[in-house]
């Protein structure tokens, strides 16, 4: 017991004094290295910054071997992935939908939402010099979809002279992983190239042959980046990045088919300095996504249904900044969103457009101060006009403490499937009809005898449909005692209103109906993260996550609270009556999640170590006990916890090797026969790898 | 069977009597609690294979609450099934084929609680089926992919007066033959219901407490 303790205090002390011997240069590194571009659309410490923002480093993603996003920010504390039904990983923000977050790439979005969530797992992470993750409303700067947040892609600039990285891994279920990086930087000009192949045998669950487990697939990234100084002042920078995917795609065991997408985008930048405190750039964006799909029957090798997806989207902008001082910086810009989708089961191809103007103050008005107003506002063709306000502050109490807050309006307008979407089942018969074809549609219907009742009158699709809006509040409290240790704390409030759902509108001649899409709910999601990271010394580093989430519909509270809402024990029992303490809350959000991670450098051979552990309290997927909320006499997807570990160890300046576990004590949750759809389909279990690396 | 007739109205002639007797109230009969297992309600037609709809038609399959049974009687039922469809022997014609002709009263409405909440009729809220459609239809909840279960909902309660004004509650249990457990709506035999009702054989009295 004593010799425990004396070692205990021993560590601590010992790494107290070490501490302090390097406070200068580990403080003077990290204000340096942690600047992030995402939260003000300029360059800011992230350390003095007043909103709830992260950075993830590419020293973390090689160190974690992490071959697409979704592995790496889902290890990330309060994100988790989630996949939803119909395909796709993308990422759950403060317990927001992964529809909600916005994902850029060098500051331009990515499309591709075709059932509503970006699939994150597209993007290869071998090119990444870091992942900024700005948390809370941010359509002051962002417009449509950064309700949520904004998850910024920040690529790889050149150094200077010539480099050249080749990546390669290989692990279970026959994955690799092979990237090429190359770059050259001289006075005025430079140019990278990153070349990515991905595949996979995927997996299958025993009892789930024709449910969401991974299909084969195969597929490449290619991106390319060129930066000419012009003159001292002017600057341009062209990049242009091209994705193919070939996927097996076998929904049933009677179809086999294959899901082939394609996406490219190319982004034009020119920058100018005026004098020394303004400068402005134009952009140029272009980015195209393509999903095309069919099934054949197996049995006749016959067409069974085919279905394209071709989206696009425009948008040059202008952007100013104006700095009179070293106290605040004025940043001010117009440009024009124009998208246009041409899909399978569309009543028309429609056509978006939106022209933005935004403005934003940063500024220290006192020494300790930091505050910053942004507005931005939205026009469109299709849906109301938004303004978007943001309001931020940060007060420094002294050397080791300070205050945040923010308050901030996000929005996510109509997709397209929400306004246009033309589609009748072929199996069951039932109609989905988007919220601007109900009008001309049903009468169609009607006229055709397919429709016996209306339920919900037309008139009332004459208006438009409402994006769907938040406010977010963020609080939060930074501690650093010691430049080794340090504490945040930050509360969230998201209030989201006029959430878009479908509900029946008519009754069918079939016996099925016909839904439509309409603003309904009024949800929050409220809860606190708490981040900690400490470095006992130069080798060692512990990080600790932890998020607290509320997630909640506010009809289903009042539903519960009026004692409206009954459970049966089984689905054969008489039903009973449940209470507000009965109600769970929103499907797939765990009340609790935790990251731990620990790093460890052992200097004498070279070797690279680190642990991670994520946790998941329980969570429901679906309701099970037919009452249409999720209660606590639901069945649950049980909490869960996963270990990870990698080795990597420098053998010389060129050559790297590493291996590693993921999900080391294999978890996984498959159905337990054919009638079990509570399961979790994104952990296939154990998967063991080992990586190479060589350096030019 | 004539034995138990005579019995039934020897009994009912001495509870008669006795309740006079005792304390001058009005002749009560006992309020029936029942559970009915695999009422089996087919149809014909509905979504093909192709997943084309073709017409429905069919039988309806008619339940009689004074005799707690099923009957083929053109006149004497109270409410028939034919798959997810209940109708009432009361009101007008959904104009769907092969619906049995109403010749009886009978209204409902759909209450929400529990079979213990439901203790009394509100008798304002009672409708009949008209061409707008039945008035017992909002009784189940359709999963759709990928389960594809009809559930009873939970805390529906059918609330009937019978074609000949007496009044009944049900809770419906379960759509699938045996009442299964863990329901699998594709290896469970679909149309069987299983139902709790109690049954106010007292003309006019709307409590269903003893």
């Amino acid at each position: 017991m004593h010799l425990k303790s004396l070692v205990i205090s021993f560590f601590i002390f010992s790494s107290l004094s070490n501490a302090q011997v390097r406070l200068k240069d580990t403080v003077v590194e990290q204000k340096l290295d942690e600047v992030i571009l995402t939260a003000t659309r300029t360059y800011r410490q992230l350390s003095s910054l007043p909103l709830p923002a992260q950075i993830v480093k590419q020293e973390e993603i090689m160190a974690m071997n992490s071959m697409r996003l979704t592995d790496i920010l889902n290890e990330q504390p309060g994100l988790v992935t989630v996949s939803e039904f119909v395909g796709g990983a993308g990422i759950q923000m403060q317990g927001l939908d992964a529809q909600y977050t916005l994902i850029l790439i060098d500051g331009v979005p990515l499309i591709g939402r075709s059932a509503g969530t970006l699939d994150i797992s597209r993007i290869s992470v071998g090119n990444i010099k870091q992942i900024e993750i700005v948390k809370g409303a941010s359509s002051s700067l962002y417009g449509n979809k950064a309700l949520g947040g904004v998850i910024n892609i920040i690529t790889n600039k050149p150094k200077t002279d010539f480099h050249g990285k080749l990546f390669y891994r290989y692990g279970t279920f026959n994955t690799h992983d092979t990237s090429l990086n190359a770059s050259f930087k001289n006075d005025n000009f430079s140019w990278s190239l990153f070349l990515n192949r991905n595949s996979s045998d995927g997996y299958q669950f025993p009892n789930a042959a024709n449910l969401n487990t991974v299909d084969p697939y195969s597929n490449y990234t290619l991106n390319s980046k060129l930066g000419f100084d012009l003159t001292s002042k002017t600057t341009i920078f062209v990049s242009g990045r091209y994705y193919i995917q070939d996927q097996i795609y076998a929904p049933t065991l009677e179809e086999k088919g294959e899901i082939n997408i394609s996406e490219w985008n190319a982004h034009l930048k020119v920058e100018h300095h005026f004098n020394t405190k303004l400068s402005g750039d134009l952009e140029l964006y272009a980015t195209r996504y393509k999903a095309d799909e069919y099934l054949n029957s197996i049995e006749n090798d016959s067409l069974f249904s085919k279905s394209d997806y071709n989206e696009l989207l425009l948008r040059p902008e202008l952007k100013g900044i104006y700095k009179p001082s070293d106290k605040s910086t004025v940043i001010a810009g117009v440009g024009l969103t124009h998208e246009s989708l041409d899909r399978t089961d569309f009543s028309t191809k429609p056509i978006f457009n939106s022209p933005y103007i935004f403005a934003q103050y940063d500024g220290k008005p006192k020494k300790n101060l930091n505050l910053i107003l942004g507005v931005r506002f939205d026009s469109h063709n299709e849906y109301a006009s938004q303004w978007s306000p943001k309001a931020a502050i940060r007060f420094k109490l002294n050397d080791h403490l300070a205050l945040k807050g923010s308050v901030g309006y996000g929005f996510k307008a109509p997709d397209f499937r929400q306004l246009y979407f033309d589609y009748t089942n072929g199996f069951v018969g039932y109609t989905i009809l988007g919220y601007n074809t109900v009008v001309t549609r049903i009468p169609e219907l009607e006229a055709q005898g397919q429709i016996s009742n209306i339920v919900v009158p037309i008139s009332e699709y004459e208006d438009r449909l409402n994006p769907e809006n938040s406010v977010a509040y963020n609080f939060g409290i930074t501690f650093d005692p010691i430049s080794t240790l340090q504490f945040e704390l930050n509360l969230f409030k998201n209030n989201i209103h006029d959430l878009i759902d479908t509900r029946l509108i008519a009754n069918k001649t079939n016996g099925q109906n016909v839904y439509s899409y309409y603003n309904v709910k009024d949800v929050y999601t409220e809860g606190l993260e708490f981040n900690s990271s400490w470095k006992p010394s130069n080798t060692l580093k512990f990080s600790l996550g932890y998020q607290l989430l509320f997630a909640k519909d506010k009809a289903a509270e009042d539903a519960f609270a009026k004692g409206e809402v009954f459970a049966r024990l089984s689905p054969n029992s008489p039903a009973f009556q449940l209470d507000e303490d009965d109600y769970f809350g929103l499907y797939n959000r765990s009340r609790h999640m935790i990251n731990l991670k620990v790093f460890y450098n052992y200097e004498p051979w070279k070797l690279k170590s680190n642990i991670r552990v994520n946790y998941r309290s329980k969570y429901g997927l679906f309701d099970t006990n037919s009452n249409d909320y999720l209660d606590r006499y639901d069945e649950f997807i049980e909490g869960y916890m996963i270990w990870n570990w990698a080795v990597n160890k420098r053998i010389n300046k060129h050559y790297d090797m590493g291996i590693g576990i993921d999900n080391i004590f294999d978890f996984k949750d498959p159905p337990s026969s054919s009638n079990d759809f509570l399961f979790i389909g994104n952990i296939p279990g154990r998967i063991i790898y080992a990586k190479f690396n060589i350096q030019l | 069977m004539k034995t138990i007739k005579v019995l039934a109205v020897l009994t009912l002639f001495i509870t008669l009597n006795s309740c006079t007797k005792d304390d001058d109230v009005q002749p009560q009969f006992q309020i029936e609690t029942n559970t009915v297992t695999n009422l089996h309600a087919p149809q014909i037609g509905g979504i093909d294979q192709m997943g084309n709809p073709q017409p429905i038609s069919g039988e309806f399959t008619k339940f009689d609450f004074s005799s707690g049974s099923i009957t083929t009687s053109a006149t004497e039922w109270d409410i028939a099934f034919r798959a997810t469809s209940i109708i009432i022997n009361g009101g007008v014609s959904f104009e769907s084929t092969d619906e049995p002709e109403r010749s009886g009263n009978a209204a409902a409405y759909m209450a929400t609680g529990t079979m213990d909440m439901v203790n009394a009729v509100n008798t304002s809220l009672l409708e009949q089926d008209s061409v707008n459609g039945y008035v017992l239809s909002d009784w189940y909840t359709y999963a759709g992919p990928p389960t594809h279960l009809i559930s009873p909902t939970a805390g529906k309660i059918l609330v009937i007066r019978t074609r000949d004004g007496k009044y009944a509650k049900v809770e419906i249990l379960s759509y699938y033959k045996d009442a299964p457990e863990n329901p699998d709506a594709f290896a469970d035999e679909e149309r069987y219901y299983t139902f709790n009702f109690v049954y106010q054989p007292n003309e006019g009295e709307t409590s269903f407490n003893n």
